[in-house]
């Protein structure tokens, strides 16, 4: 980045500001988003669930200026993505719920690579770019394969790898596992958890067992934001989980009919030796 | 309804460079009133195994037989009314001015007369909580309402099975809850349900039988308790939970659904 200081603009301090956002579909009566605030702050890891038609996906395409607010304003590392959108998505990059939809090359390194051909970013440069990427998200030895013989998790990896290279310091999650199966599921979240420290994310989904370690939730419903808590009060409020439709994943609802607190314990390993510490001490108590 | 695939096989593209073998000799039966499970990771044939049991895909061998009967013999609207299969994300197949008009529309191709189109169609659309959106249009609905509107038209059919690709991807929770509480209250009355999902979670909580599928052949079928014990790699989290469990407390049987799971984690503590 030739200028670090340009990004720092009124409101521009957030990797992302959202300033009373509003927006409706054209033809639809309701508001799909109603009077938005929040920030994200550089390096925040934020989860955004809600039911559908809560609003989530509308906010991730105001986010990377594929909608323009109908009111209100948004900020993306101090630029309006309504206005600036080429610019903002080198600063912010989207990765979508389904990787078929967004894959474009027949390798994998040309897939990594197309982002940054459209940028413009000279050929020397790239390849150093494309090689970090794919080494990012555990993908060596896999440049040459063929996009169609990977697995559902093996593709969603070069889809990030491709974001990756484009170097964005925000990434928007949209429901990026719903379309895989559990082993797929384990390697995305992964190496998006090792991302953690030097990005900012902003990562939507209806798997709730994906956000236990986020810094924050928010909660996305009828297009207005009505809850903004840590995950330990997230998951133990049961009135804000029945209101806006959500419901806990497994291991945490076990883990609260049983009394532990949920938002500590969001796998099977960390309830079952909750259960045994507890079963062993009661038998010596006993 | 006994449906029955035998030694199924399915190639794609034959005779061209691009010739796929997705199926390799699949045999499963979906016995009446049952919930099938059918998993496997991506690729592993469960949507071109689906697609055999209404003949949309037709097998390169083997047989499809409906109550013993070779299904190809049936007349193949008589078929995909008895067999009713809603694919992967459905509402991309959505069309009509409203939403009711949409569900309308295979019921009406049954020569049922107006009234009874609409009753199937209100019925269905109410067993999917979705009896408000009759009159909106189906493009201005969310993902989740769609999906909703676009399951209804197939159970307008009231179909004697029922197949279901991956029904919840995308839905929120509490939508998928009440979808899975569908496919129970359905088995209830008698229809036999085909799930396909590549999360584990939920098939835990629905199905009778589990059918696993790796690279085009089943690799393991049989109640839900046998196949999820298993094999660690099909564990859903109750499962997981329990397993790690058993070695030091062997009282804890095979729970599958959260309340079995629940119920046998309780008594483990004396609570």
């Amino acid at each position: 980045m030739q200028n670090p200081g340009e990004g720092i603009r009124p409101g521009g301090s957030f990797a992302v500001s959202c300033e009373k956002v509003s927006y409706s579909y054209p033809g639809s009566g309701r508001p799909a988003l109603s009077g938005v605030s929040l920030d994200l702050r550089q390096g925040e890891y934020v989860g955004v669930v809600g039911p559908n038609g809560g609003g989530k996906s509308t906010l991730v395409r105001l986010l990377n200026g594929l909608l323009r607010p109908g009111s209100g304003r948004v900020l993306v590392s101090g630029r309006d993505p309504a206005t600036e959108p080429f610019e903002v998505r080198k600063h912010l990059g989207v990765l979508f719920q389904n990787p078929e939809n967004g894959l474009v090359a027949p390798f994998v390194e040309d897939d990594v690579a197309f982002g940054l051909e459209n940028l413009g970013v000279p050929r020397e440069e790239m390849l150093g770019r494309v090689a970090r990427a794919v080494r990012a998200v555990g993908l060596e030895g896999y440049e040459r394969r063929e996009l169609h013989t990977l697995s559902g998790g093996e593709k969603q990896r070069v889809a990030l790898a491709g974001l990756l290279a484009v170097e964005p310091e925000i990434l928007v999650l949209d429901e990026p596992t719903s379309m895989l199966d559990a082993v797929g599921r384990r390697e995305v979240l992964e190496y998006l958890q090792a991302l953690r420290s030097e990005k900012t994310v902003m990562h939507v989904t209806h798997h709730l067992e994906e956000l236990t370690g986020a810094d924050r939730i928010l909660v996305l419903n009828g297009g207005e934001l009505v809850a903004d808590e840590t995950p330990e009060r997230f998951f133990s409020n049961a009135d804000l989980l029945r209101e806006n439709r959500l419901v806990l994943p497994v291991v945490p609802r076990l883990a609260l009919k049983l009394g532990f607190p949920p938002a500590k314990l969001s796998t099977p390993e960390q309830l079952a030796e909750a259960i045994l510490a507890r079963t062993q001490s009661g038998t010596r108590t006993r | 309804m006994k449906l029955e695939l035998r030694d199924v096989r399915y190639v794609y593209a034959p005779g061209t460079p691009f010739e796929v073998e997705a199926l390799k000799g699949v045999s499963v039966v979906v016995e009446q009133g049952e919930v099938l499970a059918i998993v496997g990771g991506t690729g592993s044939g469960k949507s071109t195994l689906v697609q055999h049991m209404n003949l949309l895909l037709v097998p390169t061998s083997g047989e499809v037989l409906v109550d013993g009967v070779d299904a190809t013999t049936l007349k193949k609207s008589e078929l995909r009314r008895r067999v009713g299969l809603v694919f992967q994300f459905p509402e991309s197949a959505l069309f009509a001015p409203t939403v009711e008009e949409d569900v309308a529309f295979a019921p009406r191709q049954l020569g049922l007369d107006e009234e009874e189109v609409r009753e199937r169609v209100l019925e269905s659309l109410r067993a999917l909580g979705a009896g408000d959106l009759a009159a909106r249009s189906p493009f201005g609905l969310s993902g989740g309402e769609k999906r909703r509107a676009a399951i209804a038209g197939v159970l307008a059919m009231r179909p004697e099975v029922l197949v279901l690709d991956e029904p919840t991807a995308g839905l929120d929770p509490a939508t998928r809850e009440d979808l899975l509480n569908l496919i129970l209250s359905l088995r209830e009355s008698g229809v036999s349900v085909v799930l396909v999902s590549h999360d584990l979670d939920e098939v835990a909580e629905v199905a009778d039988r589990v059918c696993a599928l790796h690279e085009g052949r089943v690799s393991t079928v049989g109640t839900a308790a046998e196949v999820f014990y298993g094999d660690p790699a099909l564990a859903p989290a109750t499962v997981r939970v329990a397993s790690l469990l058993r070695g030091s407390r062997p009282g804890m049987g095979n729970p599958v659904r959260s309340q079995e799971t629940l119920d046998a984690l309780r008594a483990l503590q004396g609570t």
